[in-house]
């Protein structure tokens, strides 16, 4: 749903919130909770713990709406960080490591397809960015996708890929400075 | 524990050992207390804040792989209900049920006659028809026509394709930014709505055209509640 019209949308009713909008509040709910909720869920695996996440996630961007600067960030990126902190964060505390499919380090993972509305909503960012993960070495894609996706730790990608916690995180430093110089090009 | 700041083997070419930790925070790869240390400095300090902004940024459009999935109805109402309340008015005055009876009979007539001089403004200032085409994905779904004299809008499907369960609904969206419902459309034939008398004034140039999916008969509550999957501004032809 990145369309330029939706961006403009909410990054409107953001501004509207810190002025005690309710209606404003409701107007990001409705054109962003699909996606958070899909995040969220992504990432704890169960429906109960991401509603309760996505409920911390409106609450927080109710009381942290005057933040959001729109010069700086697009909307869903300081949308989908606050999503992806809080479920992450849940995840930590609940303290247990979900079971998780070992993974071949040089497995090509099939894109679980971008949905309609994220075609339309990210797809120039996106495109640019995949670019550059392709130019990962398999592993340390595969390693990426686990942290980003399954909010895994080092410790827990480590064990799913089979390799000592120090070649773990070499291979995801050494990636995000690959990454970096990419998308800086 | 993973200590964040102990790293095994040389790297290429090294950033600073606090844009790398801003990286793995925004990645999420920190378990309980190297995060926790982490998000202490995402909150007192501002340059590490941007570092792991900035990162953020770079990783989001990822999420657009994760397909969106509709929370339960139910939801909203939890949320609405554990936002802080609203900080009550001070003057006593506006508390008043006298007050307010005496204000909206006098408002009332106001705004009957502020209506009426909108849409007679509004009639006025803009005789000529606005154009709207309304696009997403990269190509045009219709082309909306306004004649704002005879308040109505004609819209004709240009390349939309229908969709069993749902159906397109257009909307306004003037400058506050507030869709408003202006009617069904159909992806087989031209269709003119006539545009609500208090909305005219408001369909207006660089005012918005937008497309919801919705379910049969329309959104149910007012607003948009499937997704927007084009839109387009009023220009003049």
């Amino acid at each position: 749903m990145d369309l330029d019209a939706n961006r403009t949308l909410i990054a409107v009713a953001l501004g509207r919130i810190p002025g005690g909008d309710r209606a404003a509040l409701q107007t990001v709910y409705r054109l962003t909770s699909a996606k958070l909720f899909g995040v969220a869920l992504r990432i704890l695996g169960e429906r109960s713990e991401a509603e309760d996440v996505l409920q911390e996630v409106y609450v927080t961007v109710w009381r942290k709406a005057a933040d959001f600067d729109p010069s700086r960030a697009s909307p869903m990126t300081w949308l989908i960080a606050i999503a992806r902190n809080r479920a992450i964060d849940r995840l930590r505390a609940s303290r247990q490591s979900r079971a998780m499919a070992p993974i071949e380090a040089a497995a090509e993972v099939a894109d679980s397809g971008i949905g309609a509305d994220g075609a339309l909503e990210m797809s120039q960012d996106n495109a640019r960015l995949h670019g550059c993960l392709d130019g990962l070495a398999a592993h340390e894609r595969n390693a990426l996708r686990g942290a980003f996706f399954d909010g895994n730790t080092y410790e827990e990608l480590a064990a799913r890929m089979s390799v000592p916690l120090g070649t773990m995180k070499s291979w995801i430093r050494r990636a995000m400075i690959k990454l970096k110089s990419c998308l800086e090009q | 524990m993973t200590d964040a700041t102990d790293h095994s083997g040389k790297l290429p070419e090294d950033l600073p050992e606090a844009e790398l930790l801003a990286a793995e925070y925004a990645l999420g790869v920190l378990d309980g207390a190297a995060r926790a240390a982490a998000a202490q400095r995402v909150a007192r300090e501002p340059a590490f804040a941007a570092m792991v902004a900035a990162w953020e940024a770079r990783l989001a459009p990822w999420a657009a792989e994760i397909a969106d999935i509709a929370p339960p109805p139910q939801l909203w109402e939890r949320i609405a209900a554990a936002l802080p309340a609203p900080i009550p008015p001070r003057a006593s005055l506006w508390q008043s049920l006298a007050f307010w009876r005496g204000l909206t009979f006098v408002t009332g007539a106001l705004a009957a006659a502020c209506l009426a001089a909108a849409i007679y403004l509004g009639t006025l200032t803009q005789p000529q028809p606005l154009l709207a085409t309304i696009e997403g994905g990269g190509h045009s779904h219709f082309v909306a026509t306004v004649d704002a004299r005879r308040g109505t809008v004609a819209v004709v499907p240009a390349a939309f394709a229908a969709d069993a369960s749902r159906v397109p609904e257009l909307w306004l969206i003037p400058a506050d930014g507030r869709p408003r419902p202006l009617g069904l459309l159909r992806a087989d034939r031209t269709v003119t709505i006539t545009i609500p008398a208090a909305l005219v004034p408001h369909a207006r140039r660089d005012a918005v055209l937008a497309v919801s999916l919705e379910p049969p008969g329309g959104s149910p509550t007012g607003a948009p509640t499937g997704p927007v999957i084009a839109s387009g501004k009023l220009t003049n032809l």
